[in-house]
């Protein structure tokens, strides 16, 4: 991590100082501007999460943009992006190739596609973190004000998954986000602090890590996931 | 983790099955249901037997590693992140145990 970041968190709770960076430092790049979205957007995608999960539920099937009332007529977001949104933030079990292809069937680009769900879904780490110690969510900083370069990189291609990915090794889920190097950085980020440094993901599973055995971490990984639906 | 353990998987698969040998193993899945299901009440009770039970690094350690993987489960299934190729048949066994074959999002590496 780069440079100083103000805490993530004003909190008695002891929350270990590389956690709390990370935090902070994850919003600070959700504030940036991507290859593809806007800091402007990036923030509104972090703001739909949000809004996603304090509504009341909705189907998997349903289009939160097309029900009145509950997004905002003069949402930045296009209708697709919110769709996606608020269905990978509360039903990411019921994802199909098929309604991958339907997001990008509604113009949004492939390798922006990757880049939101990035943002997605760091934004449900940190933001349930936070929910479930009872802090106050992260503070949001001031987005950047460039556009983004919004080039396609041609060496990319879909071999393994639906999205575009760079032809690098390692497991699936590390691919899965390589469209975008920034995300996958700040997966790295996150991952570091809040489970286990990616370099020690398959080498060491032995160690404890800080306070919780590699099983205890496993478990926890484990059961989350089977919750969440997710085979993988 | 000790050669001489046994460890299981039930508490991966729900909190009602015991800690299959894992210290805090079952209060650490009950902790993971409270999270999901968002109900404070549960979430309030499961977090003060954990704080009882195993102290507060452990407790905002384990929100942690939960939360991580909100993302994790979001990135794959988002992404369509098949099974990596070589891991399938020696996963068979425990996918079967904790009653993962189901799911819709289960994608398989082309061989």
């Amino acid at each position: 991590m780069q440079g100083f970041c103000m805490a993530a968190y004003s909190t008695e709770l002891p929350i270990r100082p590389d956690l709390d960076q990370a935090h902070a430092e994850v919003a600070s790049r959700w504030a940036k501007t991507g290859s593809w979205w806007s800091g402007v957007e990036r923030l509104a995608i972090v703001e739909e999460v949000r809004h996603a999960r304090d509504s009341a539920e909705i189907a998997p099937w349903e289009s939160a943009s097309e029900i009145e009332g509950i997004v905002s007529s003069d949402h930045l977001l296009p209708d697709a992006a919110i769709d996606a949104i608020w269905r990978i933030t509360n039903h990411p079990g019921t994802l199909t190739a098929e309604w991958h292809a339907s997001i990008l069937g509604r113009g949004i680009h492939p390798e922006a596609y990757v880049e939101m769900v990035g943002v997605v879904a760091q934004a449900n780490a940190v933001d349930r973190f936070a929910d479930a110690l009872n802090l106050d969510r992260v503070e949001l900083p001031l987005p950047s004000s460039s556009e983004p370069d919004r080039t396609s990189d041609v060496s990319l291609q879909v071999t393994s998954h639906w999205v575009p990915t760079a032809q690098i090794k390692g497991p699936n889920v590390l691919k899965a986000l390589s469209a975008v190097p920034f995300e996958n950085e700040t997966l790295s980020i996150l991952s570091s602090a809040q489970y286990v440094r990616l370099g020690d993901l398959l080498s060491d599973l032995v160690s404890n890590q800080n306070s919780l055995s590699r099983l205890q971490v496993e478990v926890i990984a484990a059961r989350t996931s089977k919750l969440n639906e997710c085979f993988y | 983790m000790s050669q001489d353990s046994q460890v299981s998987f039930e508490a991966i698969d729900n909190s009602e099955s015991g800690d299959g040998g894992v210290e805090h193993g079952a209060l650490l899945s009950r902790l993971c249901e409270a999270m999901f299901e968002e109900d404070k009440d549960q979430l309030a009770s499961v977090k003060d037997k954990l704080l009882d039970a195993a102290g507060v690094d452990v407790l905002i350690d384990a929100v942690a590693v939960s939360a991580n993987f909100y993302m994790m489960t979001r990135i794959a299934d988002s992404t369509g992140t098949p099974l990596d190729a070589g891991t399938v048949e020696p996963s068979a066994e425990i996918r079967e145990l904790v009653g993962v074959n189901s799911f819709t999002s289960r994608r398989e590496a082309q061989k």
